[in-house]
């Protein structure tokens, strides 16, 4: 199993999620996001004050996957998050030991 | 029948359980099987007093079995807890049939009902206890079961009236209490996604929590019961009773599917309700949708005679009180405040639907609510055929009160539930309790536009940061009626069969606007809002916001800094009104940069963005052709457009770009062409003139030293060298509102100063003294910045500066002086800020360097 964590731009969500649920991907963690990374914000003048645009908004997606279905998930991250321009965000990958589900306490790939 | 054994009896009860649901699966009504419990849990409590107390039951004596809450009423539901009193009349009793008491508790156990047994002396029920709300209210509905028939009648008669008439303000404050607990526990509101059938606001505990307060009440001032036949106030007694039916099948349904007393109505049972027809007529099968469409509207019922009921019984909080001040309930001598509730003296009056507009024009300034009374007479005068046509000439005046009042939300919700709006508004009743079925939006659709309204005039107590740029937008509004009445009609295309929401909505608004006198420009603006309502939210969720492009395609959608604001305050309270947690600080946040940037956009590319011989701006030819003179061409007014930058077109209407075209014609025959209009407490000033050093500078000047506000300008030309100048002032001093004929004295004055017939240096003079006025309440230190990027020939200055009287004229001056030509100008006051930006050009070309250094040296030593 494989925790996937992608931070996209927000108005790439929809149609990241969409292709993950066409591929089979039933669930997934949402969050609302600020950051950045090597695309670093700006100062922005409005009214005559300056507001400063350091921490950009992003979406944050984490999901648990099967092994058979991360390098899937991956790749329509890529297809569908990918814009060209700085700031498309990045995947982190990590292995998972376990997973249980509450209800029933069944562990390991089932429970997802 | 024999006195049967325990064993014996289980088996009986567990028999008529399952007739009564059989029944209860035909029928779906919920009346007769809570009854038919009810009635099968009489008999057997009497077989098992049989049993265990007496033989006879005639020869209990000092002993009664009492069957109180929802068993009282014959209201028990299917797996509901059993409430039984053991009524004592004194000691000797208690002890000779303590014993047989514990063997009823026991078998009623035994046979798995929830039983809640409690045991007293007749003489502890004239009491109020203090510490036991719960019983004090279910006692009320106490009903005689087995036993005593005179120690009944002393509780019923004696010890319950006594404790009523000694305590009737305790019980009705925990009664009170209670309630706003459970309403806080829960939102106050009805509309939850999935409603609990007895806790949640509009469920079966405020239908009883009514029951009591009007049972109290009518022993308190008459010293009898209330039957369930004059329980309710004649009006409310209808919807009432269907309410109860259609909540009573309802829960029944849970019970029986859940098999406990589980009564959360999830999305689920929703659904499987309304398959079975559940509490409609015929147990016809309806959409999951449309049964929750009726849930609310009882539910609506319910809540509103609720809370109307208890606001009636106790007195208003001082808070409250102080808060409406004698003075306010002087100036409205026809309305009077009994508790927190709001009575017309004179009923007869509200024939009159001026008066009718009057009443919630006041619960509008006041955050009151209507008494039970008061919404029965609106509703007798309605019913009456009220003459509602007549007000339609000064319908719109009277409404924008409303709307602009700072409890607006809380007046339409009122004229809703009286049936005003709909009768004014037939578009509205598209949505009366119209519920989107999405797992997303909370509110039925009329709420939903209620919702959003109150979250803008709740702008105005702003308390987070990510609400006060909203807040400061708010306070910038020109026309938030316009804002308010869009946001009203914006969806009730949900209720109509059309496809596209917003085309049904846009429909409705042209039905509406036959009732409501706009102004073209106006109409316009409330048709943008409605049919662009959903840009701005897609542009955050669905664009990349810090891409120039999505701000540049969102900002030609926009067109004005003015609808901009509009839009971005219509997306806040949109959103924010879906439910609870759609507005995250995230998404503010988000949609204030989207905003920031696309204002920057509409100011920093004003002078590129110009009208030319394309398509798109060649449309704009076809809607304002039709409204020129029939001798005018097609490419004279074209000629007139060229070069005008596109944000002109987008802040007129046809009409008012057609009638200033027709003041460009007759420039030929006198140079300056003047149109003076008021709009409420503003005056629109529209200049047209061949451009010339000091036009801006002249006119700015006058109206200074005529003592006007200038709070708003907007200085554009064509390419032929026609300017177009807008001037928006005050007047502070009420000159010309006094004295209608300086009107005309002021445009002479204009175009003398224009025409040099008057020398512009003499302006101020006379002015001097009202010069030097008060210390402003803060510092705004000037800032002044260049920006050469923003047009390919022109130098971009913003300044923001203290505003002061002159304040243009002084800028505009230096400017001309120092030989700058002003391509295009645009002036805006926030509070005592002045925040004004120029094009500028210095001999035909943008500013250099030095050029701008030395004119902000110039700038600043004019201050």
């Amino acid at each position: 199993m494989m925790r996937i964590e992608a931070i996209i731009q927000p108005s790439r969500f929809e149609s990241v999620k969409e292709a993950l649920h066409q591929m089979g991907v039933e669930g997934m963690t949402v969050s609302e996001v600020r950051g950045h990374g090597r695309q670093k914000g700006h100062t922005e003048t409005y009214r005559g004050r300056e507001y400063e645009v350091d921490l950009l908004p992003k979406i944050k997606i984490e999901m648990v996957l099967p092994q058979n279905l991360v390098d899937g998930a991956v790749q329509t991250i890529l297809k569908t998050a990918r814009t060209g321009k700085i700031g498309d965000g990045k995947i982190f990958l990590s292995k998972i030991d376990e997973a249980i589900r509450i209800r029933d306490e069944e562990r390991g790939e089932g429970a997802l | 029948m024999g006195i049967p054994s325990t064993t014996v009896l289980r088996d009986f009860y567990a028999e008529e359980f399952a007739r009564i649901e059989r029944e209860f699966r035909v029928t779906s009504d919920g009346r007769s099987a809570t009854e038919g419990r009810a009635s099968l849990l009489d008999r057997v409590i009497l077989d098992l007093s049989r049993e265990f107390l007496a033989p006879e039951p005639g020869e209990l004596k000092k002993l009664c079995l009492v069957a109180l809450g929802g068993y009282g009423r014959r209201e028990l539901f299917p797996h509901s807890d059993v409430d039984l009193m053991f009524l004592w009349e004194d000691r000797t009793a208690e002890s000779h049939y303590r014993e047989g008491t514990q063997a009823v508790a026991r078998a009623l156990w035994d046979m798995r009902l929830r039983l809640s047994p409690t045991h007293r002396f007749v003489s502890e029920c004239e009491k109020f206890q203090r510490d036991n709300p719960e019983f004090n209210i279910s006692v009320l509905d106490s009903r005689y079961l087995v036993g005593d028939r005179e120690l009944f009648a002393q509780l019923r008669n004696k010890a319950l009236p006594h404790m009523i008439h000694t305590a009737w303000s305790d019980l009705l404050r925990d009664l009170s209490e209670l309630t706003q607990q459970r309403h806080n526990k829960e939102g106050y509101t009805i509309f939850h996604l999935e409603p609990n059938l007895k806790n949640s606001p509009g469920g079966l505990r405020d239908y009883h929590v009514a029951w009591w307060v009007r049972l109290i009440s009518k022993m308190e001032k008459s010293g009898r019961w209330a039957t369930s036949e004059d329980i309710w106030p004649r009006n409310a007694r209808r919807d009432m009773v269907a309410a109860f039916d259609f909540l009573a099948a309802a829960r029944c349904f849970l019970h029986y599917r859940q098999g406990r007393d589980d009564n959360a109505l999830s999305y689920e049972l929703q659904a499987a309700a309304a398959a079975r027809g559940i509490g409609i007529e015929n147990c016809r099968a309806i959409e999951p949708a449309e049964w929750m469409r009726i849930y609310f509207r009882h539910t609506r019922a319910v809540y509103a005679l609720c809370t109307q009921l208890l606001d009636e019984a106790l007195p208003a909080p001082s808070t409250f009180r102080s808060r409406l001040g004698w003075k306010s309930r002087r100036s409205h001598s026809g309305f009077s405040v009994v508790g927190a509730r709001m009575s017309v003296q004179e009923p007869a009056s509200l024939r009159d639907p001026q008066r009718l507009l009057q009443v919630f024009e006041y619960i509008a300034r006041h955050g009151i609510k209507l008494s039970r009374e008061a919404e029965d007479q609106i509703r007798d005068a309605l019913s009456a055929r009220v003459d509602l046509g007549s007000i339609i000439p000064t319908l719109w005046s009277n409404f924008r009160e409303i709307l602009l009042a700072p409890h607006a939300a809380e007046a339409l919700r009122a004229m809703h539930s009286a049936g005003l709006l709909v009768r004014l508004f037939p578009e509205f009743g598209a949505i009366d309790s119209l519920v989107v079925r999405d797992y997303y939006h909370h509110y039925t659709v009329d709420a939903h536009s209620f919702m959003a309204i109150e979250n803008i005039h709740r702008l105005r107590e702003a308390q987070q940061n990510w609400e006060r740029p909203f807040a400061n937008i708010f306070s910038e509004l020109e026309e938030p009626e316009l804002l308010f009445l869009s946001l009203l009609f914006h969806d009730v295309g949900k209720g109509m069969p059309c496809e596209d929401h917003v085309a049904g909505s846009m429909e409705a608004i042209e039905k509406v606007f036959t009732r409501v006198n706009l102004q073209a420009e106006q109409a316009d603006t409330v048709r943008f809002l409605i049919h662009d309502h959903l840009a701005m939210s897609a542009s955050l969720l669905r664009r990349d916001i810090f891409d120039p492009e999505t701000i540049r395609v969102f900002a030609e959608q926009v067109g004005t800094p003015e609808r901009l604001k509009l839009l971005c305050l219509f997306t806040y309270a949109d959103i924010r009104a879906v439910n609870p947690d759609a507005l995250t600080p995230w998404k503010a946040e988000s949609l204030w940069q989207l905003y920031v940037l696309t204002a920057n956009y509409l100011s920093r590319n004003l002078d590129e963005e110009r009208f030319g011989a394309v398509a798109a701006d060649l449309q704009f030819i076809d809607r304002i052709f039709p409204l020129v003179s029939a001798n005018a061409s097609r490419e004279e007014l074209a000629s007139f457009l060229e070069g005008l930058p596109r944000r002109y077109l987008f802040a007129h209407s046809a009409e008012e770009i057609a009638s200033h075209f027709q003041m460009a014609r007759k420039l030929k025959e006198k140079s300056v062409q003047l149109l003076l209009e008021r709009r409420g407490q503003i005056y629109a000033l529209t200049l047209l003139a061949t451009d010339r050093p000091f036009l801006f500078a002249g006119v700015s000047g006058t109206l200074a030293s005529w003592g006007m506000d200038i709070w708003k300008a907007e200085a554009f030309a064509n390419t032929a060298g026609t300017v177009v100048d807008t001037f928006h002032f005050t007047d502070p001093h009420k000159t010309l509102e006094l004295n209608p004929s300086e009107l005309e004295r002021l445009q002479t004055n204009i175009e003398d100063v224009l025409t040099g017939v008057t020398a512009r240096e003499t302006l101020l003079r006379g002015r001097a003294g009202a010069q030097l006025k008060a210390e402003p309440k803060i510092s705004i230190p000037t800032q002044i910045r260049f920006d050469d990027s923003s047009s390919p020939h022109s130098t971009l200055m913003e300044i923001v500066t203290q505003d002061r009287p002159g304040l243009l004229f002084g800028l505009s001056s230096t400017l001309a002086n120092f030989g700058c030509n002003i391509e295009v100008a645009l002036i805006d006051t926030e509070g005592q800020r002045a925040l004004d930006t120029f094009y500028l050009t210095f001999g035909g070309a943008k500013l250099s360097a030095d050029t701008q250094e030395r004119l902000r040296v110039r700038l600043l030593a004019q201050e």
